[in-house]
């Protein structure tokens, strides 16, 4: 039974090429949801100051509106078959779509993964791939 | 011969003529209709009905078969009611057995948005003349013992309207007696005959451009269903329309019997039993525009998995048939009759999912809007000029899918 | 079952989008601008053949795309 908890961090709205060439610290996972958008967990305002200065229209907010938990290799094979499309084979790569027909996103690694969606579809999520 | 598969129907086929006083484009419900009521109640039999395929071979043929006028705006609910209390007379005045059944519908709601929706439902029917009460779970169940009340424990059921006067019939049946009527009469139907183009003498149309050669005509109407914006174009008149495809399916026999029609809005289902004991259920249609006939395993698969929440017998029936057609859905999800703006051209369109129950109303009301070339008074809020005038008839709740 | 492509997330059941619209049009010949507003707030192409559409990917990165799909086969153009 995989437990869904909220996941703190900071979203960076911001021009394309800013969001490539953004670093972050080594504790904090940043997921490129699209080319404008970061979700960057465990992040804080602090980590976007470059962001920040290299484009002035981007916006930066707390985010704790998503949930999601870690899975290992065996968790994944059984999250996998709730999905019905490809997911690439590189890794690291986030993948986004229905999981069990709910709107939801897969950090793959190669170690582990971070399956995430966003907290108002957590019960329904559960209830699918239990 | 079996009362289901044919009866011997009285139909003199002709050879097409080179010119008539009306030719119909689209030989389904409402073109044939509108050919019948010119000859019974006007004396005009000088008509061409043109169908590219055979006749009722497009949604007359493919609909769920109910006829209802619970609809959300008063013009809506008079046209509608108009056209049951036709349909409820069909048989005695066209001596063709058309398996009218008079059923009543059950507009269920889940929420109580939804029931207040049902409750002015009830109202605005009842003042426009269509019988249709409130009512709450237990007269519900009363009326289909089947429905679980507790919608499998996630789409309980609040309430409905009740429409009393809904009635379901045979849908080819109803095309072939307009047709056999029509033509006993005089009117000439020509099946596997493409409409190519609309001959034009300045503005005016004058006739069609057909497969088997050109014919002239006094003037010419669309009754056309999906694929009325190649026709309309023809005569550069832009239609509010946009073709989608719409999905059905029946189960096998359900011996037990299910007298009524359940309808519901938020589940997006509706369901009743044909007279070969058979579970017909329809879905919404798809959100995208399409000429594709191709019926899909999610759209069966999404519908099943909705309203057997609240019918759950339907679980142990098995899907026999499943078909699709493709809808001429208006932007206002009302439909369009009545003159285009150009001369010599006139247009039924825009029924979208909701065609079937108004046949006998919009063929009567645009064969006399032919014959005396003014439109009717209970068409008038239906004319294709009233988005120019910004009176759209806006009614997407009633339209029993989305 | 149909598929749409996502420039973001890749292919995927055209169940994730949400349908936009297609890219709206008015024809040349009509010149007068009221009647070219009211062309453009109301009526439809309905295009059979190849449509340019707006799509959204609601379960997956949440832009919207431009999309060429064929009405008639419901397949959509690389």
């Amino acid at each position: 039974m995989l437990a869904l908890n909220t996941l703190r961090g900071i979203r960076v709205v911001a021009a394309p090429h800013v969001l490539d060439a953004a670093t972050w610290p080594a504790h904090v996972t940043a997921l490129r949801i699209a080319p404008d958008d970061i979700f960057a967990i465990e992040a804080t305002e602090a980590d976007a100051a470059g962001v920040a200065s290299a484009d002035s229209h981007s916006i930066i907010v707390d985010e704790h509106g998503f949930v999601g938990c870690w899975l290992d290799h065996q968790q994944l094979e059984h999250i996998t078959r709730h999905i019905e499309w490809h997911a690439p084979l590189h890794r690291p790569a986030l993948v986004q779509g229905y999981v069990a027909g709910v709107p939801a996103k897969i950090w793959l690694t190669d170690e582990r993964s971070l399956l995430l969606c966003a907290s108002p579809y957590a019960a329904d999520l559960m209830e699918r791939v239990s | 011969m079996n009362e289901f598969v044919e009866t011997l129907l009285e139909m003199k086929w002709h050879e097409p003529k080179s010119s008539y006083d009306v030719v119909i484009i689209g030989g389904g419900g409402h073109g044939l209709a509108t050919a019948y009521y010119l000859a019974t109640q006007h004396g005009i039999t000088n008509v061409a009905v043109i169908e590219a395929n055979y006749i009722g071979s497009g949604n007359s043929g493919r609909n769920t078969t109910i006829i209802r006028a619970n609809y959300g705006i008063p013009e809506s609910v008079r046209f509608y009611q108009h056209s049951l209390e036709l349909y409820a007379g069909l048989e005695d005045e066209t001596g063709c057995w058309i398996m009218h059944a008079t059923k009543g519908l059950l507009w269920i709601a889940h929420t109580e948005t939804g029931m207040r929706a049902e409750r002015a439902r009830a109202i605005i029917n009842t003042a426009c003349g269509a019988e249709t009460h409130a009512v709450g779970p237990q007269e519900i169940k009363q009326i289909c013992p089947q429905i679980d009340l507790t919608g499998n424990g996630r789409y309980p059921v609040l309430g409905a309207s009740y429409h009393v006067g809904a009635a379901t019939a045979r849908h080819d049946r109803v095309v072939w007696a307009y047709a056999q009527g029509a033509m006993q009469r005089g009117v000439t139907v020509l099946q596997h005959t493409k409409v190519t183009g609309l001959i034009r003498d300045g503005e005016r149309v004058v006739g069609v451009e057909t497969d088997r050669g050109p014919i002239s005509a006094g003037i010419v109407m669309s009754s056309v269903g999906g694929n009325v914006t190649k026709i309309a174009a023809h005569a550069d008149v832009r239609l509010p329309v946009r073709t989608h495809a719409l999905q059905a399916f029946v189960t096998n026999a359900y011996a037990p019997g299910f007298s009524g029609i359940i309808s519901d809005s938020e589940l997006s289902c509706y369901v009743s039993q044909t007279p070969r004991g058979q579970m017909l259920i329809g879905a919404e249609f798809e959100p995208q525009p399409s000429y594709s006939m191709q019926s899909t395993f999610n759209s069966l698969a999404s519908c099943a998995k909705k309203i057997t929440n609240c019918l759950p017998f339907l679980r142990d029936l098995r899907v026999l048939r499943q078909w699709t057609g493709i809808c001429d859905v208006s932007a206002d999800f009302s439909p369009i009759m009545g003159f285009t703006g150009v001369d010599g051209f006139v247009i039924s369109t825009g029924w979208g999912t909701w065609g079937f129950k108004g046949i006998p109303a919009g063929g009567e009301q645009m064969a006399q809007l032919i014959a005396t070339g003014k439109t009717p008074d209970l068409i008038a809020p239906f004319a294709l000029d009233r988005f120019a005038r910004d009176h759209a008839m806006a009614d997407l709740g009633s339209a029993g899918t989305r | 079952m149909l598929w749409l492509s996502c420039p973001n997330c890749g292919s995927r059941p055209i169940e994730e989008f949400g349908f936009g619209g297609e890219l709206p049009t008015v024809p040349d010949r009509i010149t007068d601008p009221k009647e070219r507003d009211i062309d453009y707030v109301w009526m439809f192409d309905n295009l059979e053949g190849i449509s340019i559409e707006r799509w959204f990917h609601q379960a997956g990165c949440r832009r919207w795309h431009t999309v060429e799909r064929n009405t008639i086969t419901d397949s959509v153009e690389p």
